[in-house]
């Protein structure tokens, strides 16, 4: 259009009516008129040529491809139109836009069946109608926002990006003020001076702008360049500032100036009120600078002479109808864009749909789309974009009483990163939790505050405790609230990792705690559980009324620093109990037996098992026959010390293993209270003996041991036991219950025998001694209480020589002490001594033993039971000694066999002879009544008999009276056998003489041969 | 003229994970959420373009007025 030579052509858009689109209509002006006239004009051109193309388009049936074309029409379009911007109308251009989109949407959506297309081809035809809504919705915006409707745009994200990166209209001349517009100018300047909507919760944030730069500064400025000739500014806002459209719109941002006009220095940004003032001073006094009210006066005034389309002009004439076609061009760039799949575009207008809905009080539908937008903000995590459009959806629950969603908001507010709201803000956030929670709510909500509260087990090894035991879990919880936060009780589940059929267990603070920003180190009492691996499930709690749950585990850091992964990470146990093992063992300290009857340590060996005894209670109850000695306290030291020396004694109780790390030892002295014993502290981890002062009570001192009877004395009759009961752990949770067996015994094991006799009547008694315990016994004197019948030898007190003593007995050796004694008078004595039919033996001796191996010196008084060896011990044991007989009352004689011997089978005769050698007193009835009970005694396998095998015989009771029993016997077999023995059963053995005895063994001969039996030949 | 751009790292799920404002700019408090709003609506486009082409680098994929939007998609997804 430049070229020498062409007449050059006006761009045209100057006739009336050139503001509305005529793209699609190419009949629109008589075209082949305008060649004619030689008046062609690019306008007018370009509009019939795509609106011819379009026809035919449309009469193919592509109404998508038409939409396609006819978008990128409007954009190449619109940089056409920008070029000759300063000599169209003011606002020509948007006004052309608006309508040009609107006249395209509706010629292809009416065309458009949506039949046979493919579903991409419908998702672009569909984002394609969004896109021409969303730029005629952005230019609609522009031109309100000129003539003062700004302040019912809302400054969302979306509209700030669209508006404040669109440069102004960059009319010739900036619209003036009309004559006699004053009551124009106070009605828009009561529009401006309505208060702008204050956010919510008081969020100082400043409102994101909704223009370039300063309208009035623009205004005026391009009103003083205009004024003061500066031609150059306006080149420079023609070509160095190419205008742009809407989003994904037009134009090469970097376009160069086509002419090299030398920008001017002045910055149109930089053009601040003082350049103004300066400009001003050259300046005509008409041309004062114009107030924001009159701009928007004038520019409404300027726009009315633009649009020739009523219904624009209508939709711009009151707020009201600006409203109500914002909304309609809103809806449809959000619906298109929503069945396009763009569902980042369509929620976002979905969400300048919810501000008009909340300006007017339509709350419910504003909470809705709020949440459409908040859902997609919060569910890809732009946190920024998120912090912008959550207050809104907040205030929307508030209004209407949804405090569920209140509170979620609130709570998504805080979990925000910090930096996107102020501190004050944050706390406000915070205040309506609280201020929601302490109140009455109708139906409690739970609130899932996973975001803002995390908890973690606290780092290291996890809690280990022993089965059955109570404890105090440490947990770290992070808390997201801006301040301290009070909560009325907070739990915990703990989930164990062995068997999903456990269920959960539940523990539970207890006491209310307060949070502090950030972490947190909460303590929670830890009842008994099962054995297992527990990792930590939800924490629960309760602020007022409202009960709270977090899911989200944290790995030691605050809940915003941890990176969105975190929840994948395998989660650490925090609690490990173990199965039941042994936590103690209780033991005697020796095996061997201590002292019967006198007062003697018991040693028990208390052995912690990898567990703490600390408070540990020892319940002590003797069994039958023992008793404690409660003159004496008991002693409690450490093993180590104890058995110093004792290795042996130390190995076989196995306790070697846990005393090396304990060195130091302890000693106490303990009382027994209730038989009740609470150990030491220093006894805690260390394995100690227990020395209890008992005396096993034995009643048959007194009756004497009978030493001829019995052979060995019975263990049983020499066992006690001690039940014991130790209640230890944190709450005296564990218990441990043991039975101990002690053994007693009588120091020594007395046996005797008569070892001659002589024949002066003189018996030697020897007494063996038999060391019963393990510690030396030193005799220091012996001697014997004689029953009736028997006397003493010599001297009458019934001691061994006097030199004898002391003798010592070494343990399990035996020792011996002879006493003479012969029969005695029975005459002399008392009447008591008469009746005593035991012999008692007295022994005095001494112990020397250590308690740590066994019977030791008992303790004379407290505290003095070492010194052995001090105090002389009295043993005593009753001997029954048996009279001898001496002088037979009957003598028995085995008379001769037949000389020819004895064959099997022949008769022979046994003859015994029975004579009486004296009177004796005492014996049985039938002797004094002159019959003697015989009975002949012969195995039946040997020997038959023939006759009376038992019968009576008399006898005179006259001294050497004699008298023959005979019996005929039959020897069965050959050989040395056994003969028939005569006894007389009713005579005691003691008084029969069998002088000279019978023969032990005769010899049967084999019967002779009968002729019977041989056979002729 | 000062430049400012806005390089963001958007996960497989569409999550920033990563964002840095650079340029010799001045810092403009709403330069941040327009930043995060353009990129976030051009995810629309990624997702769509995304699939129908081999190459990873989608150059000015997106305009918004003089913002040009650029993005490198690996083969994870991660823009």
């Amino acid at each position: 259009m430049n070229t020498r030579g062409v007449k050059h052509k006006d761009f045209g858009g100057l006739d009336n009516g050139d503001d509305r689109a005529a793209f699609l209509n190419h009949a629109y002006k008589p075209l082949s008129q305008f060649v004619l006239d030689d008046t062609f004009r690019e306008f007018e051109f370009r509009q019939y040529l795509f609106a011819c193309q379009s026809k035919l388009l449309f009469k193919l049936n592509r109404p998508v491809e038409v939409a396609s074309r006819g978008y990128s029409f409007i954009i190449s379009y619109s940089k056409a139109l920008s070029r000759h911007e300063n000599k169209l109308p003011f606002c020509f251009r948007e006004v052309w836009i608006i309508s040009a989109c609107l006249a395209l949407i509706n010629a292809t959506v009416s065309r458009y069946d949506g039949g046979l297309v493919t579903p991409d081809v419908e998702k672009e035809f569909f984002r394609l109608q969004g896109d021409l809504y969303s730029l005629s919705r952005v230019k609609f915006m522009r031109l309100a926002y000129l003539i003062g409707y700004g302040m019912d745009i809302e400054k969302s994200p979306a509209n700030s990006a669209a508006l404040s990166m669109l440069s102004w209209p960059r009319p010739a001349v900036w619209p003036s003020v009309p004559p006699d517009a004053s009551t124009r100018v106070a009605a828009k300047e009561k529009l401006l001076q309505s208060s702008p909507k204050a956010k919510h919760f008081g969020i100082q944030r400043k409102p994101l702008p909704l223009e370039p730069s300063s309208l009035l500064r623009e205004a005026n400025r391009r009103r003083a360049s205009l004024s003061a000739g500066n031609i150059f500014e306006l080149f420079d806002g023609q070509h160095n500032l190419t205008p742009k459209d809407g989003p994904g719109a037009d134009g090469s941002p970097m376009t160069p100036p086509p002419n090299k006009i030398p920008v001017s220095s002045m910055s149109r940004t930089n053009s601040g009120p003082v350049h103004f003032e300066n400009s001003s001073l050259i300046r005509s006094p008409v041309d004062r600078p114009m107030k924001l009210s009159e701009v928007h006066v004038a520019a409404e005034h300027a726009l009315n002479a633009t649009i020739s389309d009523p219904d624009l002009l209508k939709a711009l004439s009151s707020v009201h109808d600006f409203e109500l076609k914002y909304l309609d061009l809103t809806k449809g760039a959000a619906e298109n864009y929503n069945r396009s799949w763009w569902k980042r575009h369509g929620v976002v207008l979905d969400g300048e749909i919810a501000a008009v809905c909340y300006r007017h009080g339509n709350y419910d539908l504003a909470a809705k789309s709020y949440e459409k937008v908040c859902a997609l903000y919060a569910g890809e995590g732009w946190q920024n974009l998120l912090a912008e459009v959550l207050p809104n959806l907040a205030e929307c629950q508030k209004i209407l009483n949804d405090h569920a969603g209140y509170l979620a908001s609130c709570v998504k507010l805080l979990s925000l990163d910090k930096g996107l709201f102020l501190v004050q803000e944050r706390q406000a956030f915070e205040s309506e939790v609280v201020r929601l929670a302490h109140s009455e709510m109708k139906h409690p909500v739970p609130l899932d505050v996973s975001s803002l509260i995390t908890f973690s087990g606290n780092p290291g090894p996890p809690l280990e405790l022993c089965d059955g035991d109570p404890g105090t879990l440490s947990v770290t919880v992070w808390s997201g609230f801006p301040d301290e936060i009070s909560l009325e009780s907070l739990t915990l589940t703990l989930i164990a990792t062995f068997s999903a059929d456990e269920g959960v267990k539940v523990i539970k603070s207890s006491s209310a705690l307060v949070l502090k920003p950030g972490r947190n180190d909460v303590t929670l009492p830890l009842p008994p559980q099962r054995p297992g691996s527990y990792v930590l499930g939800v924490l629960t709690g309760q602020i007022g009324n409202l009960r709270f749950r977090s899911h989200s585990y944290s790995r030691g850091g605050p809940p915003d620093s941890d990176d969105f992964m975190s929840f994948e990470k395998p989660i650490r146990p925090v609690l490990k109990v173990s199965k039941p093992r042994p936590l103690v063992d209780l033991s005697a300290a020796i095996s061997s037996a201590l002292l019967m009857n006198e007062a003697q340590w018991v040693g028990l060996i208390v052995r912690p098992i990898d567990y703490s005894l600390k408070g540990a209670i020892l319940h002590i109850d003797t069994g039958p026959g023992l008793k404690i000695e409660e003159s004496h306290m008991i002693e409690m030291e450490s093993c180590n010390e104890a058995f110093e020396g004792f290795g042996q004694i130390r190995n076989s109780n196995n306790i070697s293993t846990d005393n090396s790390s304990t060195g130091g030892g302890g000693y106490e002295r303990l009382p027994l209270i209730d038989g009740k014993l609470k150990l030491p502290d220093w006894a805690s981890n260390l394995t100690s003996v227990l020395w209890l002062p008992v005396r096993a009570i034995d009643d048959r001192l007194l009756m004497g041991t009978s030493a001829v009877i019995s052979q060995r004395q019975n263990i049983v009759d020499g066992m006690r036991t001690i039940a014991l009961k130790l209640e230890f752990g944190v709450s005296h949770n564990q218990t441990f219950e043991r039975t101990v067996a002690v053994h007693f015994t009588y120091p020594l094991y007395v046996s005797t025998r008569v070892s001659d006799k002589c024949k002066d009547g003189t018996l030697l008694l020897q007494v063996v001694l038999h060391s019963q315990v393990k510690a030396t016994l030193t005799i220091c004197d012996a001697w014997m209480d004689l029953q009736g019948g028997f006397v003493h030898v010599g001297k009458d007190d019934g001691r061994p020589t006097p030199g004898f003593f002391p003798l010592s007995i070494c343990p399990s050796s035996r020792a011996g002490i002879m006493f003479c004694i012969r029969l005695g008078s029975t005459t002399n004595g008392d009447e008591s001594e008469l009746l005593k039919s035991h012999s008692i033996l007295n022994i005095r001796y001494r112990i020397s033993g250590d308690r740590a191996l066994g019977a030791h010196s008992p303790m004379v008084h407290d505290g003095q039971d070492a010194s052995t060896g001090s105090r002389e011990l009295l043993f005593k044991s009753a001997i029954v000694l048996q009279r001898p007989v001496l002088e037979p009352s009957l003598a028995v004689g085995f008379l001769p066999l037949p000389s020819d011997g004895l064959r099997v089978g022949k008769l022979v005769s046994m003859r015994w002879r029975v004579e009486r050698l004296k009177d004796i007193e005492g014996e049985a009835p039938s002797i004094h009544d002159g019959e003697v009970l015989y009975e002949v005694d012969a195995n039946p396998e040997n020997w038959m008999i023939a006759g009376r095998k038992r019968g009576h015989v008399s006898l005179s009771l006259e001294q050497g009276s004699r008298i023959v029993i005979s019996v005929i016997c039959v020897p069965l077999v050959a050989g040395y056998v056994r003969p028939p023995q005569l006894g007389l059963p009713d005579v005691d053995v003691t008084n029969i003489s069998c002088n000279p005895a019978g023969p032990h063994l005769i010899c049967v001969l084999p019967p002779t041969l009968s002729s019977s039996f041989c056979i002729p030949v | 003229m000062a430049s400012t751009a806005c390089f963001v790292i958007v996960s497989r799920n569409d999550i920033p994970i990563y964002e840095a404002e650079v340029g010799s700019a001045l810092k403009k408090e709403e330069a941040a959420h327009q930043h995060q709003f353009i990129l976030h609506a051009a995810l629309d486009i990624v997702q769509d373009l995304a699939w129908t082409t081999s190459a990873m680098f989608l150059k000015a994929m997106d305009r918004f007025s003089d913002l040009v939007v650029s993005v490198y998609v690996t083969a994870g997804t991660i823009s």
